[in-house]
């Protein structure tokens, strides 16, 4: 294991540490692994809150900001935080107007966001509700959609729900809002190489020089296929595929894609992926509204990307363009 | 009637009791996962014991769901905090509650732990010896309750032992598993023990 860091264990903490002091006008930490924005809650705003392990950044705690979220409680690299930090993140998030909880779907953190749910309603009568992202289209079968993990469609699904909480939307419409997002998202990667755990100190999967694996998710869970690398425009062409058979769109629909990098590829290789991604779209008669493309969701150094469409209408479109404000990403 | 007092000194003699028993609990679990239930167990029920607890009942409870969740996040840790997550929902705003409130309580922990761990009945889990005592329960008086739970989660360890384990890690050990008690049966069996201890 090659890693910039001091002991292993304080991994998480450090970097915490780091961005609250490199960004203090943005994050504050008032309980440890409880990154909430500098200014606390907002009174009268809906509440957004997320949460999850370490190792993604920006994703969770970077997107704490102005027109984002309100808090976010992280664990350790790739492990959920406990279900108390979670309930932190939500007392800290709660400006009087209720608390989405807005996360990915994983199992320990489904458990975990719940349980602090029925702590903060029992404990600080604090109405909660939960809309978890399903974006990654081959962890499960479309008649199973509900079972698919959360990917870097968590990035759109924050920008618009934490637009609509920031113009003064109620709980039930921040709510309403960030499910359409997230049921209009559809996402998709592909890694080179794998990432090491500073605590677990080796790769999280072993892949050969000269082969890459098409469909890998943000911890290194296992891909649809794994062969020799092919070349770029191949690949987007695989996964715009992919995506569009999942959601079928027509001439004249409207879209934002985020071609995202997994942590060491760089922009370059991200242009050249998206590149052929928008012919794709063009010829679709498709049209792109604010292309995102960089590190928007990581897996620590993996080498790899991702791609993610979400179809827009007036509303999102709106929503998605609305000003925010966080250390890694301004609208 | 039972107060958060009496809870807490039934919290004492469960640590006590679980905490003899983290070897046994960690060997039957070595068996099938990753042979730290007894760790995950003890350690628990020793924050427990050790929080202090408030006056309600409700809250009382839902510190001790707090407990178990800030040291163990395994997932027996998760099911046993939302159990007692689950009674706390039903007594908060109360100084003291009946015996017989108890059976309806336990049912409510049943509900929820199954809820929880996406699990069913008959997969050879806790689950199972949850469901045993909420029937064993039903229409005692409380003098019988300990020994009736007791009973109870005892028959589900011998019950299951000739049973192949249906969910989570152990289920991978499908047939193998057919002759070894589950170690969160057996976990369960340690802790209402402990209430006699």
């Amino acid at each position: 294991m090659k890693k910039i860091l001091n002991n292993p264990a304080d991994y998480v903490d450090e970097m915490l540490e780091g961005m609250v002091v490199a960004h203090p006008e943005i994050y504050a930490q008032p309980v440890r692994r409880v990154i909430a924005r500098a200014g606390g809650a907002t009174a009268g705003k809906v509440g957004i809150v997320t949460g999850g392990g370490s190792g993604h950044l920006p994703i969770f705690t970077g997107y704490v900001g102005k027109g984002l979220l309100d808090a976010c409680a992280i664990g350790d690299v790739f492990a959920s935080p406990s279900a108390e930090q979670m309930a932190e993140a939500i007392r800290l998030a709660d400006g009087g107007a209720g608390v989405l909880r807005l996360y990915g779907n994983y199992g320990g953190d489904v458990m975990n966001f719940d349980m602090a749910g029925e702590m903060v309603e029992m404990e600080n009568d604090i109405r909660t509700t939960t809309v978890l992202l399903t974006d990654d289209v081959v962890s499960a079968a479309k008649e199973e959609a509900e079972k698919r993990r959360g990917v870097a469609g968590m990035v759109y699904a924050f920008k618009i729900a934490g637009a609509a909480a920031e113009a003064g939307s109620d709980l039930d419409e921040v709510t309403r809002v960030a499910q359409k997002a997230a049921d209009s998202c559809r996402s998709i990667g592909m890694a080179l190489t794998p990432c090491t755990i500073p605590q677990a100190g080796k790769p999280t999967f072993e892949i050969d020089e000269g082969e890459m694996e098409m469909g890998m998710g943000i911890h290194g869970e296992p891909g649809i296929w794994r062969a020799a690398i092919k070349p770029a425009d191949e690949i987007a062409d695989e996964m715009m595929t992919r995506l569009l058979d999942d959601q079928p769109l027509a001439r004249g629909d409207k879209v934002s894609i985020l071609v995202n990098s997994l942590g060491a590829t760089p922009a370059e290789e991200l242009y050249i992926l998206f590149r052929h991604a928008k012919k794709r779209l063009d010829a679709a008669g498709v049209e792109i509204v604010m292309p995102l493309v960089g590190r928007y969701a990581t897996s620590m150094e993996m080498t790899g990307a991702t791609i993610t469409l979400i179809k827009l209408d007036d509303e999102l479109e709106g929503l998605l363009k609305a000003p925010a404000h966080c250390a890694f990403w301004t609208v | 009637m039972i107060d958060s007092k009496a809870i807490a000194t039934a919290l004492g003699r469960i640590a006590r009791h679980t905490a003899g028993a983290t070897d046994e609990l960690c060997s039957a679990d070595g068996a099938l996962g990753d042979g730290d239930l007894g760790i995950t167990v003890s350690k628990g029920f020793a924050e427990a014991a050790a929080a202090d607890l408030p006056a309600d009942v409700g809250l009382a409870l839902l510190e001790i769901a707090k407990a178990f969740q800030r040291v163990s996040s395994s997932s027996y840790g998760t099911l046993v905090a939302t159990g007692f997550m689950a009674a706390a929902k039903q007594s908060k705003g109360r100084e003291a509650i009946d015996p017989a409130d108890i059976p309806a309580l336990v049912t409510a922990a049943r509900d929820a732990m199954i809820q929880r761990g996406k699990g069913a009945l008959g997969d050879k889990t806790v689950l199972d010896g949850m469901d045993a005592i909420a029937r064993a329960l039903e229409g005692l008086e409380a003098a019988g309750m300990i020994d009736a739970a007791i009973r109870a989660a005892g028959a589900t360890v011998e019950e299951y032992r000739g049973k192949p384990n249906k969910l989570g890690r152990a289920r991978m050990f499908g047939e193998k598993s057919i002759g070894l008690v589950d170690p969160g049966q057996l976990a369960l069996l340690r802790i209402v023990e402990g209430l006699k201890s």
